[in-house]
């Protein structure tokens, strides 16, 4: 009885000590650390304010928000501007318009580095995959703006370059960024133009790490070279590919703003308008700030969910996710 | 492991150099007829003569927007905010990525984190936009720059890259007394050239074709960058542009095709000069932010 107590008084008396002793090893650790601590402050601020406090700011999505009100004094209205959102036939095109683009970028651009990859790869004569690289990347590092005006320019019916060849082999001209179905095509392969040739880089990085013994054995085996393409590096990338293409179907809810918006004019809304587009014409244009505030919501929700779960996928398929 | 080259081989690299070669020309082929016609006269361009070579070769159009001199004003803005936007960044940057590095750091994994999670989840537009009104930034550059103090990508490129410097050498000047500071400007920075070249470089493209941001944060005409002034001249034309000067005959006029052109290829120049060290530095940086996202 008397033991059992001095044990438990002592562990009473141990217990704080050690997580003081710990404590203090910790404030210790952090007093050493200062100048760290010091220098990511601001950072942390910046942070705080330009990233954290925008989430407290969707709360505005539940109000009805005035700027002279601000976002606390603003009227709370409950699921007013969700039930509006989700009850108009504007959230059912964009939405719809979103996804199908997406969908076609997928089909149609997703592949184009892939086959990209593996050509650029078959090439022995340096100089030649170098400056072929070198111009393939360069749409990459231009501004939406300029890629739009050169295309907006060249597809032009009077006078730009691809019409006046239609024309010289007889046929009419066509209005490229006038006609819904002309305009898609143009969307998807403004996306090729710009990305296809970077998008090569993980690929080819992928392919070069494959044990050229394959190939040489493939060889004196009588492979053809659509054989050694289909039956060794394919087959060899098929990881890469396929962490690429979850990583895709991450993004599904984001079309690039800028592309869309200099590309679209009056005649295609019915096709290009999208969630961003459209949160910027009626929310900042049109002033329906908790409106849009409420789409932006569900749209980084969506997105939210569409990325982990990819993660969780990518991770269950044995390779390094996001996180 | 030689073999002979079989004709079937032959013929694949044949189709194979001339099918890169062409999806080579393809990409390229907008960006030559945009410099053509920038060079062009105007009836050439409206016949429809301009193909990849300049018709008529004049140079009114880049006359026309010097002397108007509003395309310099944007350009003057341009570079403004390329310059100082990427000196921010750089500086902020490395003040958060340096610490977080350090492997001991009390509560560095947390901070990571809650970073981390800003890339997954954000306010969106609206609240930014609410956020930047009410600060009372509005109309300035430091709408852009604040906003946009740190990526969070590439503070992960940097920080992976501090993370492989060899501990040894901090251990070492540790022992010596000299406090983080020190490290940080006398070591770890002067062996972090690569890393940090390849950072400024992916901020300043994005300074340098940043569109939307200043299109919804800057509304001073004077304050405007080139991405905007273009995309300006694009929708609404400005028809001083066209006018050609004294003793110019009317099939010198000028076309709006021909001076949105020339804004194209003046915005674009600069971009072009550095694309070598874009693309290596680029390049690598891809390679060092997927080894470990």
């Amino acid at each position: 009885m008397f033991l059992k107590q001095t044990t438990v008084e002592e562990s009473r008396k141990v217990l704080p000590k050690a997580k003081e002793k710990r404590a203090r090893k910790t404030l210790g650790r952090m007093y050493k650390d200062r100048y760290l601590y010091l220098m990511m402050f601001p950072v942390l601020v910046f942070f705080f304010i330009f990233k954290y406090i925008p989430m407290y700011g969707t709360i505005i999505a539940f109000k009805d928000f005035r700027f002279v009100d601000g976002i606390m004094g603003s009227e709370f209205v409950g699921l007013k501007h969700f039930i509006r959102l989700f009850s108009s036939e504007d959230f059912y095109r964009i939405f719809a318009n979103t996804l199908l683009l997406n969908v076609y970028n997928v089909i149609f651009s997703f592949p184009v580095p892939i086959i990209l990859a593996i050509l650029l790869n078959e090439v022995r004569n340096r100089w030649f995959k170098k400056s072929i690289q070198s111009i393939l990347y360069i749409p990459h590092f231009i501004s939406w703006v300029v890629l739009g005006g050169i295309i907006i320019n060249i597809l032009s019916p009077s006078s730009g370059v691809i019409n006046q060849i239609l024309k010289a082999c007889g046929a009419e001209p066509i209005y490229f960024m006038r006609s819904s179905f002309w305009w898609i095509v143009v969307f998807v392969c403004s996306t090729i133009w710009q990305t296809a040739g970077w998008g090569t880089i993980v690929y080819l990085a992928a392919i070069t790490s494959i044990d050229a013994e394959q190939y040489d054995a493939a060889v004196i085996d009588g492979a053809n070279k659509w054989q050694q393409i289909t039956k060794i590096t394919l087959p060899s990338i098929r990881g890469t590919i396929a962490i690429m293409l979850i990583l895709r179907m991450g993004q599904m809810l984001d079309v690039g703003f800028e592309q869309i918006y200099m590309l679209q004019n009056d005649a295609v809304l019915n096709v290009s308008d999208v969630i961003s587009t459209y949160e910027y014409r009626v929310g900042l244009e049109g002033m329906q700030y908790s409106y849009t505030a409420a789409l932006g919501l569900f749209k980084g929700l969506i997105g939210l969910i569409l990325i982990t779960s990819t993660n969780y996928i990518v991770r269950r398929l044995g390779e390094n996710g996001l996180w | 492991m030689r073999h002979r080259i079989t004709t079937g081989e032959k013929i694949f690299h044949a189709i194979n150099y001339i099918f890169l070669a062409l999806a080579a020309g393809i990409a390229l082929f907008p960006f030559i007829n945009v410099i053509a016609v920038s060079l062009s006269s105007s009836q050439a361009i409206m016949t429809g003569k301009v193909f990849l070579w300049p018709v008529d070769v004049t140079v009114r159009a880049y006359k026309n927007l010097i002397e108007d001199g509003q395309l310099f004003y944007a350009l003057k803005n341009t570079v403004i905010v390329t310059l100082v936007g990427t000196l921010f960044n750089i500086l902020g940057t490395v003040m958060i990525a340096y610490p977080l590095s350090r492997k001991h750091l009390v509560g560095g994994k947390l901070i990571t984190a809650l970073i981390v999670f800003t890339m997954l989840f954000n306010g969106g537009l609206i609240p930014s936009f609410v956020l930047v009104k009410n600060l009372n930034i509005m109309n300035s550059f430091w709408a852009l720059w604040l906003p946009a103090l740190v990526s969070v990508y590439n503070m992960i490129i940097m920080k992976n890259f501090f993370e492989n410097l060899p501990p040894s050498l901090i251990e070492a000047v540790q022992i010596d007394g000299a406090n983080d500071i020190c490290i940080l400007f006398q070591i770890v920075l002067p062996l972090s050239v690569p890393v940090i070249a390849t950072v400024s470089l992916f901020y300043c493209v994005g300074w340098w074709n940043n569109y939307f941001n200043v299109m919804i944060y800057i509304t001073d005409s004077e304050k405007i960058t080139m991405t905007v002034k273009i995309m300006q001249m694009i929708n609404n034309f400005n028809d001083t542009l066209l006018q050609s000067g004294e003793g110019v005959t009317s099939d010198q006029q000028l076309v709006p095709e021909a001076v949105k052109s020339a804004a194209i290829v003046i915005t674009t120049i600069p971009i072009m000069c550095v694309y070598p060290f874009l693309q290596k530095y680029f390049v690598k940086g891809v390679m060092i932010g997927s080894v470990k996202g």
